[in-house]
């Protein structure tokens, strides 16, 4: 899990393989910081120092064994950060549970803290091997406020430190074309965090509304359930037919969950709708990505930009249907230029497959800006 | 034989002052110090940042807490430097009530210089935003920049290079620009669907465009109104417009000097507009950018306009050729620069009369050009008589 060079790490893999072979029956080889015993969050107290003082993880740290009370989730469609992979977690003290409001959005009780760990696989083709941890990210809700936080793991990924002006840290992986790629990862400030979790200016997260967790996981238990009904199951989720309520949001990469159309408002909604929105802090712009802004012209379709400077690209509108060349929307997705792309923080590389997404739904859309 | 070629570029390279300065490594410490402070901020703080030229990589960022002073050696003194921003659009980015930025300079951020949203009672003094390489379509949007904010104080800053506006005040309320210099930007000061305004006492010199007042579609602060223009020197904008097509600013013709559009109880006053090729002032409804809109409560229109007492004196050249604007000023007016221009386009909803926009204009000086140019009509019928518009 350290960065090591590729002929280096098979090696050490052989040596590790070696080694254990022989002192299998001794007390088993430990890497790493080990954490045992409960959860031990503390709102009075958070934040703690050191990711491991919480406790979300059992064992040795690196490994992102989660705790008892610590619930893996994943989203249908997840916002792009570098692809970088995630893992996510949540967890609430004892008796304590999340409602849903008119939205579809759940409200979390005071202590509920969200966990994200963002990390590298060092071959995306084995994400399950020899990766690479960067951050994790935590949102706490403390006396009805949520908080940003964000752990660096350390280079030996002992262990994690809070971390509040931010960083650049040098990644590298193989991606699952097998192409080598190498980046200077940018882990967020506090103030950052905001600026997207952001709604009337205050923190909200992002990912857990009804509709983007409305899916099946396989649980560390090795069963595999719908994450709704393990979530009330555990008590983490009030009672009701929630999945029924509220619309499923389509997988933006996988076209059997839905069209053309429904896919890339899902991976808007999710990767621009959350500043892009009517209380969220590009509400200025008058462009708002959520996926159930009915308004084409608001969602931008023939919208001239407001402040985008020379983030229009010399295009005249956010969205032309029919020509994603003379979209600004795509436009900013497609550039790295700090001044120019969008989102204007959390990646420093294209989302190539989603660039081609939106580039196919532009084109498809009728209609023209004349 | 390399090494001495490698030495000469070098000697070459540092000979062009007039190109940016090369990369320098950030200032992290200085950086992470700022930021933490920034972060940890308690009400009524005030955060110092030494006399120098800082490197830095990304944006800084205050948020939410209120009263906070970022104060900097002097406008010239304290430089932060964003020619090597890796991350973050902006230069610094606010988000706080009643701050107070003073006596400092934010250089080649990457996006706008200095963007403070959503706040009230900011104040931006002796403050300076620039870019280094000069007139680029690259360079960021706005220098100075509040958008959404309730009361708003600009005093003493310089803004130049923005390849928008240079000061930029949007969607927002009780605004004062004063004592400021905004040059060789595209456009000087613009007020964008503010409500109570007022730009006096400012230097607006080599834009493409001085002063503008524009009230535009999709917004959620749709249709400001109000504002006063006074006591400013406006001159010579006659620079190249620079601007990256699509947005607004980028259809502004090279030598003008006040543009009204959509905009709605405006009063000019004691300002000399010296020196405009293609007009001294423009009167126009949204409907001359020939942009559509789809806002159910857009006001697109330009009323309660009143110019009095200015004093206008005209560049003898031929006006700009590079937009439509400055074509349509050559085609009409046989090359010849204009003083006042109003499109002439009503709203049918108002009663008929002989000036329903209420359009007063009351500038005795003699040889003054104006014109009605009929835009309605596809300028068939151009007045030149300033009878309908005199002040009553």
């Amino acid at each position: 899990m350290m960065k090591l060079s590729k002929t280096w790490t098979g090696g050490i893999l052989l040596l590790c393989g070696l080694l254990f072979y022989n002192c299998q029956n001794q007390a088993p080889a430990k890497q790493g910081l080990v954490v045992n015993g409960p959860v031990r969050f503390d709102a009075n107290k958070a934040p703690f120092p050191k990711l491991s003082e919480y406790a979300f993880f059992k064992g040795i740290q690196s490994e992102l064994k989660p705790n008892a009370g610590v619930l893996p989730y994943e989203l249908i469609t997840p916002l792009f950060t570098d692809y970088a992979h995630k893992s996510r977690f949540v967890w609430m003290p004892k008796g304590e549970r999340a409602s849903v409001n008119d939205e579809g959005r759940l409200e979390f009780p005071d202590q509920a803290v969200l966990i994200k760990n963002f990390y590298y696989p060092a071959d995306f083709k084995q994400p399950e091997k020899d990766w690479d941890l960067i951050e994790t990210r935590l949102l706490m809700k403390i006396k009805g406020e949520w908080q940003a936080f964000t752990y660096v793991w350390d280079e030996q990924e002992h262990d994690a430190d809070l971390n509040i002006v931010g960083d650049f840290k040098p990644v590298s992986w193989q991606d699952e074309k097998g192409r080598k790629q190498s980046i200077e990862y940018a882990v967020p400030n506090k103030t950052q965090c905001k600026s997207c979790h952001n709604r009337n200016e205050s923190i909200q997260p992002i990912g857990p509304k009804v509709a983007n967790l409305n899916k099946a996981l396989r649980y560390p238990d090795g069963k595999t359930e719908n994450q709704l009904s393990r979530w009330q199951k555990s008590g983490y989720l009030a009672t009701g037919d929630y999945g029924k309520q509220f619309a499923k949001l389509a997988s933006w990469n996988e076209p059997k969950t839905g069209s053309l159309d429904d896919r890339a408002r899902a991976y808007l909604d999710v990767n621009c709708g959350h500043c892009h929105h009517p209380q969220g802090p590009a509400h200025s712009s008058g462009l708002y990505l959520q996926a159930d802004q009915a308004d084409p012209t608001h969602w931008g379709v023939c919208k001239p930009p407001v402040a985008a400077g020379k983030g229009s690209g010399g295009r005249q509108y956010g969205i032309v249907p029919g020509h994603p060349e003379s979209s600004i929307l795509l436009y900013r997705m497609e550039k790295t230029d700090p001044g120019v792309m969008m989102p204007e923080i959390g990646r420093v590389m294209v989302h190539q497959e989603a660039v081609e997404l939106i580039r196919d739904w532009i084109a498809e859309l009728k209609g023209d800006c004349k | 034989m390399k090494f001495f070629q490698i030495a000469l570029l070098f000697a070459i390279c540092t000979a062009c002052s007039n190109q940016p300065a090369e990369i320098h490594a950030p200032d992290t410490a200085l950086y992470t110090d700022i930021q933490t402070q920034l972060i940890n901020a308690k009400p009524g703080d005030v955060i110092k940042i030494p006399a120098g030229t800082h490197y830095f990589d990304r944006p800084l960022l205050l948020d939410g807490v209120k009263g906070v002073t970022i104060q900097g050696a002097g406008k010239d003194k304290t430089i932060l430097s964003f020619l090597g921003q890796k991350a973050g659009a902006e230069g610094l980015k606010i988000t706080a009530d009643s701050v107070l930025v003073q006596d400092l300079t934010v250089i080649d951020s990457k996006g706008d210089a200095i963007r403070i949203q959503d706040a009230k009672n900011i104040t931006l003094r002796n403050v300076k935003a620039t870019w280094s390489g000069g007139a680029k379509a690259a360079n960021g949007g706005y220098g100075l920049y509040p958008v959404g904010c309730d009361g708003v104080l600009i005093d003493k800053c310089e803004a130049s290079f923005a390849s928008d506006a240079g000061i930029y005040v949007g969607q927002s309320r009780n605004v004062v620009v004063t004592n400021s210099y905004a040059h060789e930007n595209v456009a000087g000061i613009e007020i964008e669907n503010c409500t109570n305004a007022e730009v006096r006492y400012c230097r607006s010199e080599q834009n493409t465009g001085g002063i503008l007042v524009f009230d535009l579609p999709g917004l959620p602060a749709g249709n400001g109104k109000t504002c006063k223009i006074h006591h400013n020197k406006i001159l010579r904008n006659n620079h190249r417009n620079f601007a990256p097509e699509g947005n607004i600013v980028a259809t502004v013709a090279p030598g003008t000097g006040l543009i009204f559009l959509a905009a709605k109880d405006v009063e000019v006053y004691k300002n000399e507009v010296i020196g405009h090729k293609t007009m001294g002032a423009a009167i126009a409804s949204y409907h001359m950018t020939q942009l559509k809109w789809d806002d159910k409560n857009y006001d697109p229109y330009t009323y309660d306009i009143k110019l009095h007492d200015n004093h206008f004196e005209r560049k003898a050249t031929i006006p700009d050729l590079t937009k439509d604007f400055g074509k349509m000023v050559n085609v009409y007016f046989r090359g010849k620069p204009q003083d006042i221009l109003y499109d002439g386009i009503l709203d049918d909803k108002r009663p008929k009369s002989a000036n329903p926009m209420n359009i007063c204009i009351d500038q005795p000086q003699s040889g003054l050009r104006f014109a009605n140019i009929d835009a309605a009509n596809d300028f068939k019928n151009i007045q030149t008589n300033l009878k309908p518009y005199l002040c009553k």
